[in-house]
């Protein structure tokens, strides 16, 4: 498989060790402008590993990746302007206020401070927190913390999104919210990754999902397209355990085409 | 979008990293409260009760009783009792009287003889107006005269020191190290908060998934926590020099005669820069390889005990601003605050100072951009990396040489010997030493290092050859040895003679203990201080503690690490850079033969020649020749020493050796330490 190098997100061969360990073994995928894509897997699968490797906070042993058209190894920082990266932790500085966080993150990726004005009152507006701006982090709550974010990530308007498990935590409503706002991104032409362990959230809200298992990929389609690979199985959780005990039992599916 | 420029980002860090730590109360407290407030009023309070005491005392009259001989007694009697402002005498009274504290001092007095009267004063040490009754008491007897005679000389001092030379040298005791101190305070609770505590509230991948350089990132939080830390010593600089002010006019107001020299005082200001980018340096890179507080604070404690050392040892003795102490991080600051506050600060040697001292911070940061590894800080906490296999990993690379390691020697049986046997030798063997010397040397070099060594072996199962390394040398590494012991105490003396050279009074004390004034023998003396430490030392450091750290680390490391704690065990600070360079030495010699017998070899022969030269009295020869014969000798001996080196260097491997390592040029052989072998597939 080709690297794309236009747009989007491209990984080909991916591993990355961490000495004798292996956390991913070759992993390749691509995921389009105005897609998203779902990471799927248990816990140590190797997603947040793979995504790190992505965002440019890990070095990987070998296999290339590039974000939005910019090999992400010899150029990790320009890659990384093009990236907005929301961790499962809000990752926020709890002493300071939501607007004087976006201010930092906007300047560090070379916003110019007018800019940086200009958009965090707009996406303070547009996500619903223009109230909270002025107050602390650490008096937010776990919504308010979600949505001021969920706006660091998006600040700079970047192309390529990347979700990591952003949900765990969240009450139904703050969940709800992350939905929306990923399908909205989405449809203004971003290239998403989610990552998660929630199956049915995946179901709900990705094109394509790759199901990855010990550091592989075990099998890659729209949801449709791995049930079917399952024997029509009801759900994709039961599409992951029959392609699990299929793996585990010595015959590993090839992953499906690219849709 | 435009693209910033490096120091851009730097300032926007440093402008970030600062809002935020000012916003926590812990450092505020640390910065603000601490000089501002708790300070001053703490030394103010007690100039306040020192000076009302010291009135109180002065205004108690001392309540006195005479005892002893009738005809003595009633001269005594009448000299005191013409003193009504210091004595109440008491009619009678003895020395139960003065320990129960009814009186508060016993003058007794014996039989006159020659025109003299004995005086005993009877009082008690443990009491304050006892102890002023004896001083008043001193001061009246010995100004006593007989009636006939006068005093020949009027006397009365005058100090020609000026008053702000006076309160410059009172400050110069105490403002450099307080300041010292105060600044790497200002530095520790920042440092760990802006690491650790990045890691610990989950922001450290948000900010490595931003653009921005390690580095950048790095300067930006060290230059926080610098400004923190100066702003913290400054302000107690501050505030030391007013509460002075105001201590010595609560305390008389004798401020013609003590004067706070300001001018200078605020020009050693200039010092606290330097130290605070120095001190937050290095704080941050040990914060660095932290992953929470927890962890930073248990490293950082140590570190900050052993900043401090070398500023208490510069801010109490009465070192000068010279030579070595200019470079020595810690001890050179401290000087030259203490130079400019007594006004005789020279311009180069504070220039060598200040630049030295910033290119330690410079290092210090590009280690802590280095530490600060996202591999390990992220990565670690699914797979136990701990601190010591990343640092090992990060600092030596992978294992690849097992060859050296004894089966049964841990490293941190090791380090547990090396603590052993150190605390055995300060609290047991220098107390004994100091009273017998010849005695305390056999027990503690028998007793308390091959004899730990042998009590080591027995508990935990292993035979004594093999935790020793006892074996059959090739004889290309024993004449190695020969001259690396031949060579090495010159080579060696005369390097630590020309980086930090002894006191006088150190070699003269080392020369008495080799040749005793009494006299030893060359032979006796020889085995005492040649033979003897070449079995026993050697036994415990080239032994369990070399074989040991050799399992955890490379061969050089481990080499390196024992020649440290073999500097240390000696117990001087001017001793320890040859003594750490011979441990090194014999280490290598020991590790590359795979046998103790030849650094035992090299170290009798070197003690041997020290011993033999000293009791013949011909080492101050070397020390004291011109410099051109000195480096020529020098050069001769550095020969001699590579000759040796490489003799030993190219000893094939032994039976045992090839045997141990089958993975020699092919993969490296692990012993299953390495937690990441579990591996992230955790299902």
């Amino acid at each position: 498989m080709e690297v794309s190098t236009l747009a989007g997100v491209a990984i080909e061969n991916l591993t990355k060790s961490f000495g004798d360990a292996v956390a991913v073994d070759g992993i390749s995928l691509q995921v389009a402008p105005g897609e998203i894509y779902g990471l799927l897997g248990p816990n140590g699968a190797g997603k947040t590993t793979t995504l790190r490797v992505l965002a440019g906070i890990l070095a990987a042993s070998s296999g290339r990746v590039s974000v939005a058209g910019i090999e992400v190894t010899p150029r990790a920082q320009e890659a990384k302007r093009r990236l907005g990266f929301l961790t499962s932790t809000t990752g926020l500085y709890a002493r300071l206020t939501a607007r004087e966080l976006l201010t930092y993150f906007g300047r560090l990726h070379g916003m110019a401070p007018a800019a940086v004005a200009a958009r965090i009152d707009w996406i303070a507006r547009t996500l619903d927190f223009a109230t909270l701006l002025d107050k602390r982090c650490e008096a937010l709550s776990s919504g308010g913390k979600q949505r001021v974010s969920v706006a660091r990530a998006v600040l700079h308007d970047p192309p390529v999104l990347i979700l990591d498990e952003p949900t765990v935590g969240l009450d139904v409503l703050a969940t709800r919210f992350l939905r929306e706002f990923v399908r909205a991104e989405r449809d203004r032409g971003k290239a998403v990754i989610y990552s998660t362990h929630y199956l049915a959230d995946a179901e709900l809200l990705c094109d394509r999902i790759g199901l990855l298992h010990r550091g592989r990929m075990l099998a890659e389609g729209s949801p449709a397209a791995l049930r079917a690979m399952a024997g029509g199985a009801s759900s994709l959780e039961e599409a992951f355990l029959t392609l699990v005990a299929a793996l585990e039992g010595g015959a590993r599916p090839a992953p499906a085409p690219l849709s | 979008m435009m693209r910033h420029p490096r120091l851009a980002t730097v300032a926007l860090v440093y402008r970030k990293e600062l809002r935020e730590t000012l916003r926590d109360r812990r450092t505020l407290m640390v910065m603000v409260l601490f000089p501002l407030v708790v300070y001053p009023l703490m030394s103010l309070l007690l100039a306040q009760v020192m000076a009302s005491k010291a009135s109180k005392n002065a205004a108690h009259a001392s309540r006195i009783a005479v005892s002893g001989a009738p005809a003595e007694t009633a001269a005594l009697r009448k000299t005191v009792a013409a003193d009504h402002t210091n004595f109440a005498l008491q009619p009678s009274g003895d020395t139960t009287d003065v320990e129960l504290g009814r009186l508060d001092a016993l003058i007794v007095a014996g039989e006159g003889r020659a025109g003299k009267t004995a005086v005993t004063i009877v009082y008690d040490e443990t009491r304050e107006p006892s102890n002023q009754a004896r001083e008043r008491i001193d001061r009246l007897l010995s100004g006593a005269l007989p009636a006939q005679c006068q005093l020949t000389y009027a006397v009365t001092d005058r100090s020609i020191a000026p008053g702000a030379k006076v309160g410059g040298y009172i400050l110069s005791k105490i403002l450099p190290l307080v300041v010292v101190v105060m600044v790497m305070l200002g530095a520790f609770y920042p440092a760990i908060d802006i690491t650790a505590g990045e890691r610990e509230r989950g922001t450290l991948e948000t900010i490595l998934a931003s653009p921005v350089d390690r580095f950048d990132l790095m300067t930006g939080k060290v230059l926080a926590v610098a400004t923190l830390a100066a702003v913290t010593g400054m302000l107690n600089l501050v505030s030391i020099s007013l509460t002075m002010l105001e201590g010595i006019r609560l305390m008389g107001g004798a401020t013609e005669a003590l004067r706070i020299p300001w001018i200078r005082t605020l020009a050693s200001l200039i010092m606290v820069v330097p130290s605070a980018f120095l001190f937050a340096s290095v704080m941050v890179a040990v914060g660095a390889m932290a992953r929470g507080f927890k962890e930073a604070q248990n490293l950082l404690t140590p570190i900050y005990f052993l900043c401090i050392t070398p500023a208490l040892i510069a801010g109490l003795g009465e070192y000068e601003m010279a030579g070595v102490a200019l470079v020595v991080p810690g001890v050179n600051v401290t000087l030259l605050a203490r130079a400019i506050v007594l006004g005789n600060a020279r311009l180069v040697p504070a220039l060598v100072v200040i630049a030295s001292t910033l290119a330690y911070g410079g290092i210090a940061l590009a280690l802590a951009a280095r530490l600060y590894d996202s591999e390990r800080l992220l990565y670690a906490d699914d797979q136990h990396l701990g601190l010591r296999d990343w640092l090992r990993r990060l600092l030596l690379g992978a294992r690849d040489d097992e060859s050296v390691r004894a089966p049964g020697v841990s490293a941190s049986d090791a380090l547990l010997l090396f603590g052993l046997a150190y605390v055995l030798l300060f609290f047991v063997f220098f107390p004994l030493q100091s009273h017998h010397l010849e005695l305390g040397l056999v027990v503690s070099e028998w007793g308390g290092m091959l004899g730990l060594v042998v009590i080591y072996a027995r508990v935990t199962r292993q035979k004594l050859a093999a935790v020793l390394v006892l074996e059959r040398p090739p004889a290309r590494a024993l004449l190695g040895a020969l001259l690396c012991g031949l060579s090495a105490w010159v080579a060696i003396g005369l390097l630590a003679q020309w980086i930090a050279p002894p006191p006088p009074e150190l070699v003269e004390s080392l020369r008495r203990q080799i040749s005793p004034p009494g006299g030893r023998g060359l032979v006796a003396t020889l085995l005492l201080m040649a033979v003897t430490p070449a079995i026993c030392e050697e036994a415990l450091f080239r032994g369990p503690i070399l074989r040991g750290l050799a399992s955890r680390l490379s061969p050089l490391a481990a080499a390196v690490l024992t020649g440290v704690f073999f500097g240390l065990f000696h117990f001087d600070v001017w001793r320890f850079l040859p003594t750490g360079l011979l441990g090194v030495m014999l280490s290598l010699i020991a590790l590359r033969a795979n046998s103790i017998i030849p650094s035992m070899l090299a170290h009798a022969v070197n003690n041997g020649c020290l011993v033999a030269l000293a009791q013949l009295g011909l080492d101050e020869r070397i020390n004291t020749s011109r410099t051109g014969v000195q480096i020529a000798i020098f050069l001769a001996a550095t020969a001699v020493l590579a000759a040796g080196a490489v003799l030993v260097a190219t000893t094939p491997p032994t039976g045992s050796q090839r045997g141990e390592a089958p993975n020699d040029g092919g993969e490296a052989h692990n012993d299953g330490g390495n937690a990441e072998n579990d591996g992230p597939r955790q299902m």
